[in-house]
């Protein structure tokens, strides 16, 4: 007997994935460039994050040629991007044999006010969230692991760790709330009471989360691990640095070694520059990716 | 008595889970110094790619071969089993201690990942496939331990133990009784 994609088999692929880094890549030799480099996947899309920022216009699921080329370049995981409420892109990327699709806000939104219904797509998806609410409405629709929004394309990871923090609030007030009180929690953060009931019984997160938006250097992922996440993606931080296969390489041991400064220096001596970065405050409050999704 | 569980990447955690639950003390091991004091070894699943490459710089893999080669327990799972292979298609020997052909990712991708019910030295339980490596043949010093479908997905040669599944994530109460033996006594464990 044998039962494909159940959700523990979703959940399973993202714990596998766990203290590993996701590297965003636009073509076949990218990709290659991220496996050697130790990823665990790589993320199929038409233009980085910093390329979106800057070129402005519509971003949209890649290209099919891209994905297909991308998918026959490595043998890790690869996971591409579908717009918000667009299961259209996200039926065609199951059909495309992606890994893992994610429901990103760095693309264009397609729907105001709904998210994909997940549960009903083979392919296991990632979500963004800015905080516990968010997090338990995404898995409530199917979602089969989390990551921090961040802000993507910014090379600044202030973002990220404010999502991170404040996920960890929202997972400690479910756990030490009184049972009596998880419905008015529920409540008040907008979030599907089993889920909430769920993340009060097992203390944490039914699903994988990593970091994700504005991770930049060595040092930022082994931060994003230190406060509790599970794993990094990593954006326009590699393939807009100096150079992008010593970055990753670095990033990748940063992430196993989060814990041990010694080797946080190591990995860090001549990497070249790092991607420039953007501060949030000169961002347009309408230029803030971390705002699309409900 | 205290079992190595390699942390480069990967499930480490859920093994780790395992080793609470039947109250088996473990140490990380994410470089060579974290290799004294093993008398047991556990290898997660994860992408066998990242951990090669994580190792890589402080050549963890040579000290871990030899201490595999002393005869300890040691157990891999998916990526774990392709580590220990001796011969892989599609992908790089690392290890090379379990005399077996496994081929990485045999089982389609993840849209073709399954539970699937396992035969596992007798018992039959629910396990996950996840992108699963395939053990495509074996010498003769090796026997099968699980099958699925008369297909053999799990293999012992010695002291060591190959799965393409992930026990770890069920942690039924078979294979944790199974485990807390092999773990103590490894070789001597060949049935329930």
């Amino acid at each position: 007997m044998k039962i494909e994609s159940t959700f523990k088999i979703k959940k399973g692929l993202a714990e596998m994935l766990k203290g590993g880094v996701i590297m965003d890549v636009v073509n076949a030799e990218q990709a290659v460039i991220a496996e050697k480099s130790g990823a665990v996947a790589v993320m199929a899309l038409e233009r980085i994050p910093a390329d979106i920022r800057a070129e402005g216009g519509v971003a949209r699921m890649s290209s099919v040629e891209t994905i297909q080329e991308v998918i026959d370049s490595v043998s890790i995981p690869v996971m591409a991007k579908a717009r918000i409420g667009h299961f259209v892109e996200a039926q065609m990327l199951e059909s495309l044999g992606i890994d893992f699709i994610d429901e990103s806000e760095v693309l264009t939104p397609a729907d105001d006010k709904n998210h994909i219904y997940k549960h009903d797509v083979k392919t296991p998806f990632v979500n963004g969230a800015t905080d516990i609410g968010e997090a338990c409405r995404r898995i409530g629709e199917g979602a089969a692991m989390i990551r921090t929004k961040g802000e993507a394309g910014t090379g600044n990871v202030i973002e990220a760790v404010k999502h991170m923090r404040s996920m960890t609030d929202g997972i400690n007030k479910i756990k030490t709330s009184d049972q009596n009180e998880l419905m008015s929690l529920a409540k008040e953060i907008r979030a599907p009471f089993d889920v909430v009931k769920e993340i009060h019984e097992l203390g944490k997160l039914p699903v994988v989360n990593f970091a994700a938006g504005g991770i930049a250097t060595p040092a930022d992922a082994a931060l994003m691990m230190q406060l509790g996440c599970d794993g990094v993606f990593v954006g326009s931080g590699i393939f807009k640095s100096g150079d992008p296969k010593e970055r990753a390489e670095a990033i990748v041991i940063a992430t196993t070694n989060y814990n041990d400064p010694e080797k946080l220096i190591e990995v860090s001596k001549n990497l070249g520059e790092p991607m420039v970065g953007i501060n949030i405050d000169d961002l347009d409050e309408a230029e803030k990716l971390a705002k699309r999704g409900w | 008595m205290k079992t190595g569980v390699l942390a480069l990447q990967g499930s480490f955690y859920d093994h780790v889970q395992s080793l609470k639950l039947i109250e088996q003390d473990y140490v990380l091991i994410k470089d060579t110094s974290d290799l004294s004091g093993v008398n047991s070894l556990i290898l997660p699943g994860g992408e066998s790619t990242a951990m090669i490459k994580i190792q890589e710089n402080n050549d963890l893999f040579s000290g871990l071969k030899k201490l595999i080669e002393s005869g300890i327990p040691t157990l891999g799972t998916c990526a774990g089993l392709i580590l220990l292979a001796k011969d892989i298609i599609d992908g790089e020997t690392s290890l090379g201690v379990l005399n077996t052909v496994v081929e990485r990712n045999a089982y389609g991708r993840q849209n073709q990942s399954f539970e699937g019910l396992v035969d596992l030295l007798g018992n039959k339980e629910m396990y996950c496939f996840i992108r699963a490596p395939k053990i495509l043949s074996y010498e003769d010093s090796v026997s099968p331990i699980a099958t699925i479908e008369n297909e053999v997905v799990g293999v012992i040669e010695n002291n060591i133990v190959g799965l393409s599944f992930h026990p770890e994530l069920t942690n039924d109460n078979v294979y944790l009784n199974w485990l807390s033996s092999f773990l103590k006594d490894g070789v001597n464990v060949r049935s329930l």
